[in-house]
């Protein structure tokens, strides 16, 4: 009998979220990010990272009984990157490496309706 | 079951000739492609047997859809690389004649400037309507994407080449496997 769980993870280009919750949301089971497997702050978005912090997530999975996970992937959306960055594949196929069976995958990415001003001003970001 | 939505002249491409791209994709990914004459693209994924290619097979046909070939977009099934969106008229808004400057711009003399970005870091680039298109690896990207983001917020091209140069320690340290 699978128990099912949800990962929720956030790739932005600078660090990686996953939270595991259970199959409502409501109740986190765990969490790791980018920061808690990687010394060098520059590294807290690669795919090492997210690989490394996928297992920490399976491992206390599979202690509380879960076997299988439903996967939503984001990245900061809005008015900033729409796409997620590089971690997000990397922990996904982490997940799996890690013996969880994977369910559905959905981009729960948030999309504005049309919203605010992108930050930076409009003379842009001046280095 | 999703969809995406390709622009009507990439509809062909992404069939091919007499449905051969069509076929190749479903047969790779394991997955049934609606395809609508209005650029409508239904993806039925029920058969995927790898849980990554649900995210794939969406680039893919993104790609495809702004402006890359076949060939190029299929890089996309390997693991470790990912397709990259930017938009021109978030620098420079969506006047026409300002499209067509920035885009040239990246593009470049018979397709200089495209082709060196290519060569140097190792990515594909598609310049399509107002966006720019970036394949490449965890390494590449970040390298490629200030690239073009340099070209599109205006620096002088010698200026990208130089920071081009300075970065191929970075990608030859990747190529070789000495990753973190």
């Amino acid at each position: 009998m699978s128990k099912w769980g949800i990962a929720n993870i956030y790739a932005s280009y600078n660090n990686i979220i996953i939270t595991l919750t259970d199959i409502t949301g409501a109740e986190t089971i765990t969490k790791a990010t980018g920061g808690m497997v990687v010394k060098q702050a520059k590294d807290e978005s690669s795919p090492y990272a997210a690989m490394r912090a996928a297992e920490k997530v399976s491992d206390v999975a599979r202690e509380k009984g879960i076997d299988s996970i439903h996967i939503k992937v984001r990245a900061p959306g809005g008015n900033k990157s729409a796409s997620p960055g590089p971690g997000a594949q990397a922990a996904i196929r982490g997940l799996a490496r890690a013996g969880m069976k994977i369910g559905r995958i959905e981009d729960v990415t948030p999309v504005p309706h049309d919203g605010t001003k992108k930050k930076g001003g409009r003379r842009g970001r001046r280095v | 079951m999703k969809g995406v939505r390709v622009p009507k002249d990439r509809v062909g491409v992404l069939i091919g000739k007499e449905g051969e791209t069509k076929a190749y994709i479903e047969e790779r990914a394991k997955v049934r492609l609606q395809i609508d004459g209005e650029g409508e693209v239904m993806i039925d994924d029920r058969n995927i047997e790898d849980p990554l290619m649900q995210i794939k097979i969406m680039d893919i046909i993104r790609a495809i859809g702004r402006g890359f070939s076949p060939e190029h977009a299929f890089r996309l099934f390997d693991d470790d690389e990912y397709f990259e969106l930017m938009d021109i008229d978030e620098y420079v808004g969506k006047k026409p004649d300002q499209l067509a400057r920035v885009r040239a711009r990246v593009i470049g003399t018979n397709g200089k400037t495209r082709r060196l970005i290519e060569n140097l870091s190792g990515v594909f680039i598609s310049v399509y309507g107002d966006t720019v298109g970036i394949i490449g690896n965890s390494v590449q990207m970040p390298i490629a994407r200030s690239a073009v983001d340099m070209l599109l917020r205006g620096s002088e091209h010698a200026t990208v080449y130089k920071f081009l140069e300075r970065q191929r320690s970075t990608l030859r340290i990747a190529e070789m496997g000495f990753e973190p």
